[in-house]
């Protein structure tokens, strides 16, 4: 029987360099999305489920550019200054759209829930409702089909090492999920905003004493947290090519383990969960034959979290040192 | 804690209340449609066909091709304008196994419902065959290919198929890779379903009978975007050819991602995979060269006959070109409504027409049923993707010569 489980260390052994470029491409932006998850939880202490349509919004306002800039799919791919300029324009546009859906979200379906004093089991509901919502839109609007993106970035053979294709776009998707992390880790840390963000997830009450503008943070947040996922819309996109309706529930799903995996409401934590759930598929799939790489990889998880039951860096978001 | 338990209750109580709700209303649609039996307009009689296959999802393309065919059908009788009215009842289960079987509880209880074409794919046929066979509900399947499918309900009355199983795909592909493609080592990789599992083994077991070396294997999730891990492995493995079980939107996705990663090795797909569908997934650049077979052949006005004719209609009445399926769509629905023009307007006389029809002239084949539902020939015809554009290459028993 062919496609039962294999157990095969020697594949891993020559396919090492490969897997583990493609599960760092990946996990870079499982690690961008984690990081939606985990700002929420961090200050409402709330899993935000409509964050995987955040993204997906990013998704088609990435290809929607790429429409509104007059590329067609049979178009040659940009270089030069028109690539910059195009992925530039891509990525702000997908941000504006992600961060803008994801502070109206906040103001129709939770804020009013959080004033009336609801649980926080209501907020969990109206998530999954606005995100079925957002796919039926969607859906609805531009058909259950695969739109196809045109090809903006060749993918260009850079080098080969120990067997591993360094290629442009999966470099780009790398360091643009990593400066953007980076970005993110330092605002938090560094700027004024940040230490409100910082203060509401410690104690919201003490932050609103001493005059931390709590709607304001956590405004702030889904607006953060909307912003990178539609730069993780763009990566995605350009990498991957394609946008439907339902284009975030995986990744949603994977970067929502990632944040649980490197403890939610940690930033640092999103990213470590991230990269090690993208490597940890990929070597599992590997190992086990692909049908397995989902089973390894939440068994992994579930290891994780028997021993260390806040996640692998398990520091809250308030706690994070500047 | 008291408060968060009342919500769940609450909760609770607002679920078994909608549920109530809810069946009493699916209760009160049944009875209506019963009441709609052999209703009559203008003293002409209405007949519905169901349709049942994805209209949305993953794989819709394929279901929509077989209902615009026996659309095409249903035009054709109603224009002649005998005195019954054929109607169409259109049932989207997005190929799911896991829909098929709320959409049966729809059609089945549906007494206007005579017989059905489709389902349209193996795992959904798998889902729902009992109860079709308790139901005496006949159904003509254009498409649903795994080998298995016949014994799903040992002796099964109500299950026919008019197209060609994956075991007769199989032995077509393998006949073409062996004379044709000639390679010493292939890389095989499946999407876990009912079809491109089923299809994929086949295929395996051919190969490997064929002295090809045939160890690296793989399946993907077609739910994801990332075939890395896969593309990886048939990359190492140092293939001359990947063969894919599964259907177009995974397949052309596959293809663009191993030929991205410089792997020259041909790719073949079957029937699943056929359709425009696969280079809005690959891209032209990405699919070019793609193999693809099918035990069906593509319906084009240019074709001589029926078949040209059948193309020119369906041109006509939905606006594109035929696809994948689309003429057996078109026979499916024919034979359904030849049978009730001969006078069986019931369930049960509309199963026992079809279950002992000798033969059918159909626009896809001649088409004859074995006695286990199967049908008795099949042309396996190979398809490449060639700037962006499916192009027949002819059947693998003329190409294997």
């Amino acid at each position: 029987m062919h496609n039962d489980i294999q157990f095969c260390l020697t594949c891993l052994r020559d396919q090492f360099w490969p897997q583990t470029l493609d599960g760092l491409t990946l996990g870079a932006i499982y690690a961008l999305i984690a990081l939606g998850y985990t700002l929420v939880y961090g200050v409402l202490k709330l899993i935000n489920f409509a964050h995987s349509e955040i993204f997906m919004i990013g998704v088609f306002a990435s290809l929607f550019t790429l429409h509104g800039l007059g590329m067609q799919p049979a178009d040659p791919s940009k270089t030069g200054v028109a690539l910059v300029f195009t992925l530039a324009a891509m990525t702000l546009v997908a941000m504006a759209a992600s961060g803008g859906a994801a502070v109206i979200i906040e103001r129709i379906a939770y804020r009013p829930l959080r004033r009336r004093g609801a649980p926080r089991l209501a907020a969990l509901i109206t998530a999954i409702g606005v995100s079925l919502f957002l796919q039926e839109l969607f859906a609805a609007r531009y058909g259950r089909n695969l739109l196809g993106f045109p090809r903006v970035m060749e993918k260009h053979h850079l080098a080969s090492v120990a067997g591993a294709d360094i290629r442009s776009d999966k470099l780009l998707v790398i360091f643009g999920a990593l400066i953007l992390m980076l970005a993110l880790d330092r605002f938090v840390a560094l700027s004024r905003l940040g230490r409100g963000i910082r203060a509401t997830s410690q104690d919201p009450e003490t932050a609103a004493l001493m005059g931390v503008n709590i709607d304001r943070v956590i405004m702030l947040t889904f607006l953060l947290g909307g912003m990178l996922a539609g730069a993780a819309g763009t990566l995605y996109g350009v990498f991957f090519e394609s946008a439907r309706y339902n284009i975030g529930f995986l990744p949603g799903i994977k970067a929502f383990t990632a944040a649980v995996l490197g403890g939610i409401g940690n930033i640092r934590g999103a990213l470590v969960g991230g990269l090690a759930l993208g490597l940890l598929e990929n070597y599992g799939a590997t190992v086990l034959g692909g049908q397995w790489k989902d089973v390894f990889a939440f068994s992994v998880l579930v290891l994780v979290l028997m021993f260390r039951p806040t996640g692998l860096l398990g520091e809250s978001l308030g706690r994070a040192r500047a | 804690m008291l408060r968060r338990r009342n919500t769940v209750g609450r909760l609770g109580i607002a679920l078994l209340l909608s549920s109530v709700v809810l069946g009493a209303c699916g209760g009160g649609g049944g009875s209506k449609n019963k009441a709609s039996e052999g209703g009559s307009t203008n003293g002409k009689k209405t007949v519905a066909l169901g349709f049942v296959g994805p209209l949305t999802g993953d794989s819709a393309n394929l279901g929509v091709n077989i209902r615009d065919g026996a659309k095409v059908a249903i035009d054709e009788w109603n224009k002649k304008g005998g005195p019954i009215t054929y109607q169409l009842k259109e049932f989207d289960t997005q190929g799911d196994p896991a829909q098929a079987p709320t959409q049966k509880d729809r059609y089945i209880p549906d007494a206007s419902v005579l017989g059905i074409v489709g389902p349209a794919f193996s795992g959904e046929t798998k889902a729902v065959l009992p109860d079709l066979e308790q139901a005496g509900l006949v159904m003509i399947s254009a498409s649903a290919t795994n080998a298995a499918l016949p014994t799903v309900v040992p002796n099964s009355k109500v299950f026919h198929r008019i197209i060609a199983d994956d075991d007769v795909q199989a032995q077509g592909v393998s006949d073409y890779v062996v004379k044709v493609i000639k390679p010493k080592k292939v890389a095989l990789i499946n999407d876990n379903t009912e079809y491109g599992k089923g299809l994929w083994e086949g295929v395996v077991k051919l190969l490997t009978a064929a002295k090809i070396d045939t160890t690296t294997t793989d399946s993907v999730d077609p739910k994801s975007q990332d075939f890395s891990a896969a593309v990886n492995k048939v990359k190492a493995a140092k293939v001359d050819m990947v063969f894919y079980g599964g259907y177009y939107s995974e397949a052309g996705r596959l293809k663009k991602q191993l030929s991205d990663a410089g792997v020259k090795a041909k790719f073949l797909s079957g029937d699943g995979s056929l359709d425009p569908g696969f280079i809005t997934s690959s891209g032209a650049a990405g699919g070019e060269g793609a193999l693809l077979t099918c035990p069906c052949r593509l319906a084009t006005p240019d074709l001589p006959g029926k078949a040209g004719q059948f193309a020119t209609s369906y041109k006509a009445l939905n606006g594109r070109d035929p696809g994948t399926y689309s003429s057996e769509g078109y026979d499916a629905a024919s034979m359904l409504i030849a049978g009730i023009e001969a006078g069986n307007d019931t369930r049960a006389k509309l199963l026992s027409y079809v279950d002992t029809l000798s033969s059918f002239d159909g626009v896809s084949k001649k088409i004859e049923f074995a006695p286990n539902g199967n049908i008795k020939a099949g042309d396996v015809f190979v398809y490449e993707v060639k700037a962006g554009k499916l192009t027949e290459l002819g059947q693998t028993s003329e190409l294997a010569k």
